[in-house]
């Protein structure tokens, strides 16, 4: 499929959001801003707007823990997600989820889980719901190498094929499960391998590419629009941060870091783009000044934001 | 423009973090990224980037230093730049333990007039917990009152609340639990409640005993057990007996009553006179309204006295008090009420506490006289034998036939002198051979 | 004596026991370089090697299956669930397998198994990190719980729980990994089922567990100085569970309150509310049995809604005060 170049300019923005947004989030964790933990996805920008450009904004995705990217290229608002992330009353989730649990349920997230491996079920029983709705909405379900492990992703992959649901799984196959290396026991390409097997169309990607991403999820977004069941796409890629901000990074070198920076995504795509005379350098730095400010204001606007009010601790738990 | 470098926080659960080594210097050129510094945690080594391009200056940690997440620890400068004012301060320290600042600001900031701050400290009320309508959210007097009466115990007749200490307690000893009041919330009786309960002095009678029965020393029987034996063995007794002419004493009663038919009131009672009067006569000697608590002798300011009261059941002592200050119409009223509550089983725990001074009187089973036992605290008992016709030599050496009573004093020897309890059985005597000193 | 963390403890009861038993090894998420989500196996590996320190990919059921039938054929091993909350996954083999495997072949085979995990809230990990659930496994016939409170019981705990010939779920505290105590050098067992009185009062028994206790610790000192003398039981295993200690505290101090951090609805308290209800320490009760727990929420993320979700010091003094003025 061909880019336009309003969707190139769209995509970077978003890549260069992410990019910031969690950036920010590094900072303020490190200024003790930010109660808890957090995961950051620097590094798989591609892999999350690749696959997220190629759904219609009815359409539904599910996350993972490293969920900042999925959510922002879902077209999350900036303000209310970094609200979240800061805990206030105004945050998408009220300041109860937080990092790893921010949904915009109405902007089609079905929000970030906290749990590896946790979205892929409940991905099966949305696909048999959107299958029964009949409205050829599709889903994509993101997990990472992490979850490839776990029962979940095989029980998962067979129910999906069974019922033969409109969803995508996407794997984000970022090389470590926090410390453990993936390599020691799959590569992206077995991970799909898994997915034949079960019979699901299945296929890796370079998942720093971000139009090789896009044209792999966009076949199985036809075909599960299509009624031609799922299927799973890998994309290999890697996260420049530790697992959470206590990883020590004992578990791989400085220069096996170093050398997947080379690869990074944002650079990548401008690089096509600029070849493609999409987009010109000084539109590229144009683009990434305003995704900064763009996070910037987010920042300003969660920390003006109010707390929530402790009186309000039980509210929500059970549905009227 | 100079930007701060701080502690940071790699760790969910960190609040510190310890300094270990400065790769650059004070006055070094560091390029933002660069790794600058090496701080621990819990024993781990963590390598710190330069959050900026410039000039490392202002360095207020030195390895060892065990610093705040968030404190500023350094600066980097642009070139000719100057040192932002007060640069070792802790801002963002202080961010870090908001929550703790937050609830304390919390509790001193409730406003109350010192009316109301005054009510709630006497009735332990947390001025944190009284919702406030007063100008500019204080706390009044009008709020405090409502929590105080939200705090009082409900009273609500038929329904007995007690702790299951309190149960169990009572089971021991046999009170019944319906004739104490309880001091816990909303009326429940606890155990000391129980501990405290003056049980109406009585035992239950013979009836329907057979001989080659046992019975267990439970309830009313083993609280008298009890207190007799520990009266008796913990206070040296000493007795005093004296016969009394009761002529003009039974000339007044008749007198008395003549008076209360014409007017329609109840009897005066045998016993209704004989508390006036010993009551009248116990003003005079103190010592004997009085009792021996720890190392002192209390010196009771009223006068109250127990007037034990035979019944089926058994035998209960209902207290008059004040009965000094109170006209022989009033305690005479107040005899007859208790002692029919009494007889329909409807004393208070309050009718029976408080007495400073017991008449028994055994006369109406014809005991000449008898030494009773002290009802302790108490410090003398007085023992009322039956009256009998007599025959007397008078003073003018006459000889006559007239009513005598036996009176036997137990008096507290530890407290209470032979010479003392002596004279106040002699003025007893006085009184109750002239009533009319009574009113003297 | 020297002072080590709570997380030393743990490590060092571990590492003794590796040292002295062949059979002991270690099984569970990012254990190996990593030193675990929390460091307690930090340095192990390069101890033990990899022979003994297996670090697995995200398989709580595979590895707790994994431990159950090593132990099923007389291996000891310590599997690490990285949070509580992760326990549900793990849950089939140590429910369905671990807990039955003796019982349902009458005897013919032990499973001493531990299943070391962290629970609690504080860290602002949210919903799925912070969950406390060992009431969950307290209801399963042939698991053992125990949840220490200090240094010196996690160590002794932690010993006697990996020589004993049954599955015990031992639950660790994140918030007490750093809290510091006396701790022996040399390997002690402290016995699964005695319960430790933390301080000696007369006028109201607080029975506490994990960080609890040494909230209502803090709650006691300031307590005192009110004139309140409370006394703390720490049942230190909740099952098997010492009554005996509990019931004579009660008989002694007629006055009970229960602290726990997890959720008060179907939590332990209620366990212990009934085991003190129907015991002889019933009649010496001056009122109710309180119970002071985690709200009905799921741990929110904002601190200071996290903080409300469980019991803090002040709300321990509160309750103390309003039991032991018997405003309750």
């Amino acid at each position: 499929m061909t880019l336009t170049k309003e969707n190139a300019e769209k995509y970077l923005l978003q890549m260069y959001q992410i990019r910031a947004f969690e950036e920010q989030a590094e900072k303020s964790y490190m200024a003790g801003k930010i109660h808890g933990t957090m995961h950051l996805s620097i590094g798989q920008e591609a892999s999350a707007v690749g696959s997220i450009s190629t759904l219609e904004p009815t359409d539904y995705i599910i996350g993972h823990h490293r969920g900042h990217g999925l959510t922002i290229a879902k077209g999350a608002d900036l303000n209310l997600m970094m609200a979240e992330f800061y805990g206030k009353a105004n945050g998408y989730c009220r300041g109860r989820g937080g990092s790893m649990h921010i949904a915009d349920i109405k902007g089609g997230n079905l929000g970030a889980n906290g749990v590896v491996g946790g979205g892929l079920p409940l991905a099966v029983g949305i696909g048999i719901g959107l299958k029964m709705e009949a409205e050829n909405r599709v889903l994509l379900c993101f997990f990472g190498d992490g979850a490839a492990s776990t029962g979940a992703f095989h029980e998962s992959m067979i129910l999906a094929e069974l019922y033969q649901v409109p969803v995508v799984f996407v794997c984000e196959n970022n090389q470590y499960a926090m410390s453990f290396a993936s390599r020691d026991w799959t590569t992206s390409k077995k991970i799909a391998a898994h997915g034949e097997v079960y019979g699901l169309t299945s296929t890796a990607t370079d998942g720093n590419n971000l139009i090789e991403v896009r044209d792999a999820v966009q076949m199985g977004v036809d075909r599960a629009r299509g009624g031609g069941g799922p299927s799973l796409v890998v994309n290999d890629t890697y996260r420049w941060r530790g697992h959470s901000k206590s990883d020590r990074n004992r578990y791989r070198t400085n220069e096996e870091i170093e050398a997947w920076k080379k690869k990074d995504p944002i650079l990548k795509f401008r690089k096509y783009c600029k070849t493609e005379k999409l987009i010109t350098d000084e539109k590229a730095e144009e683009i990434k000044k305003k995704a900064y400010a763009d996070i910037e204001s987010a920042r300003v606007f969660a920390e003006s934001s109010p707390e929530p009010d402790v009186q309000t601790l039980e509210e929500g738990v059970y549905a009227p | 423009m100079a930007v701060e470098m701080i502690m940071p926080k790699v760790d969910m659960d960190q609040e510190t973090g310890t300094v270990v080594e400065w790769l650059k210097t004070e006055g070094q050129q560091v390029t933002e990224g660069e790794i600058i510094l090496v701080i621990e945690t819990d024993k781990i080594a963590i390598d710190v980037e330069s959050p900026g391009t410039g000039i490392l200056q202002g360095i207020s940690a030195q390895p060892g230093d065990v610093i705040p997440i968030g404190t500023v620890i350094a600066y980097i400068l642009e070139e000719g730049e100057e040192l932002p004012e007060g640069a070792v301060k802790t801002q963002a320290a202080q961010a870090s333990s908001a929550p703790a600042a937050q609830h304390l600001e919390e509790s001193s900031r409730v406003q109350a007039t010192p009316v109301a701050k005054k009510m709630a400290e006497s009735h332990n009320i947390d001025l944190l917990t009284v919702p406030a309508t007063g100008k500019g959210g204080k706390v009044t007097k009008k709020d405090v009152q409502a929590a105080i009466e939200l705090e009082k115990p409900e009273t609500s007749a038929g329904d007995l609340i007690a702790s299951p200490a309190a149960r169990r307690t009572a089971r021991i000893k046999g009170v019944d639990l319906s004739l104490v009041r309880g001091t816990g919330p909303g009326g429940r009786i606890q155990a000391s409640d129980v501990e405290s309960f003056q049980p109406l002095i009585g035992t239950p009678t013979a009836v329907g005993v057979k001989s080659g029965e046992s019975i267990p020393l439970i309830g009313m029987r083993r609280t008298i057990a009890e207190r007799m034996t520990a009266s008796y063995q913990t206070i040296p007794h000493v007795q005093f007996t004296v016969s009394v002419d009761m002529t003009k004493f039974i000339q007044v009663r008749e007198d008395y009553n003549k008076l209360a038919l014409e007017r329609g009131d109840g009897k005066i009672s045998v016993t209704a006179l004989l508390v006036k009067l010993v009551a009248m006569t116990l003003s005079n000697h103190p010592m004997l309204n009085s009792s021996l608590v720890g190392d002192n002798i209390v010196l009771h300011q009223d006068i109250n006295i127990g007037v034990a009261v035979a019944l089926e059941k058994g035998l209960i002592v209902p207290v008059i008090k004040n009965a000094a200050k109170k006209g022989i119409r009033a305690i005479a009223d107040e005899t007859n009420d208790l002692v029919t509550r009494a007889r329909s089983d409807q004393l208070s725990s309050t009718d029976v506490k408080g007495g400073t001074f017991t008449i028994t009187n055994l006369g109406p089973f014809g005991i000449e006289q008898f030494n009773a036992i002290i009802n302790s605290p108490e410090a003398a008992i007085l023992a009322v034998g039956a009256t009998q016709q007599e025959v007397r030599a008078l003073p003018d050496k006459a000889i006559a036939i007239r009513p005598v009573m036996r009176f036997t004093l137990s008096a507290d020897h530890r407290i209470i002198d032979g010479s003392v309890a002596a004279r106040f059985v002699a003025d007893l005597k006085e009184t109750l051979e002239n009533p009319i000193l009574m009113n003297y | 004596m020297r002072e080590i963390s709570y997380l030393e403890a743990v490590r060092e009861a571990m590492t003794q026991e590796m040292e002295r038993d062949p059979r002991v090894f270690l099984i569970g998420e990012d254990i190996g370089e990593y030193g675990g989500a929390f460091q307690v196996s930090y340095g192990m590996l390069e101890e033990f090697g990899h022979e003994r320190i297996l670090d697995t990919p995200i398989t709580e059921l595979g590895l707790t299956g994994a431990a159950t039938g090593a132990a099923l054929i007389g291996m000891r091993p310590i599997a690490e669930i990285m949070f509580m909350d992760f326990t549900t996954l793990a849950s089939e083999q140590l429910v369905n397998q671990a807990a039955k495997l003796r019982y349902m072949f009458g005897g013919q085979s032990t499973v001493p198994m531990v299943l070391r995990t962290p629970a609690g809230s504080g860290t602002g990990a949210a919903e799925h990190h912070s969950q406390s659930f060992e009431n969950w496994f307290v209801h399963v016939p042939g698991l053992k719980v125990a949840m220490p409170s200090t240094p010196y019981d996690a160590k002794g705990l932690l010993i006697s729980s990996i020589r004993d010939n049954n599955p015990v779920v031992f639950i660790e505290h994140k918030l007490l990994y750093k809290t510091k105590g006396e701790v022996p050098e040399e390997p002690y067992e402290i016995p699964l089922g005695q319960a430790d009185i933390k301080r000696e009062g007369k006028d109201l028994t607080i029975i506490a567990t994990a960080i609890m206790v040494k909230k209502s610790q803090e709650a006691a000192e300031q307590l005192a100085q009110e004139g309140i003398d409370v006394e703390i039981v720490d049942p230190r295993t909740l099952r098997p569970l010492d009554t005996e200690t509990i019931v004579n505290s009660v008989k002694k101090t007629g006055k009970v309150l229960i602290v726990h951090e997890a959720v008060k609805t179907g939590g332990f308290g209620g366990e212990l509310a009934g085991v003190i209800a129907e015991s002889e320490a019933f009649g010496y009760l001056e009122a109710p049995i309180l119970r002071l727990a985690g709200r009905e929420v799921p741990i929110p993320y904002n601190r200071n809604l996290e903080r409300a979700a469980v019991p803090q010091v002040e709300d321990i003094i509160e309750k103390a005060r309003q039991l032991a003025t018997l405003k309750v």
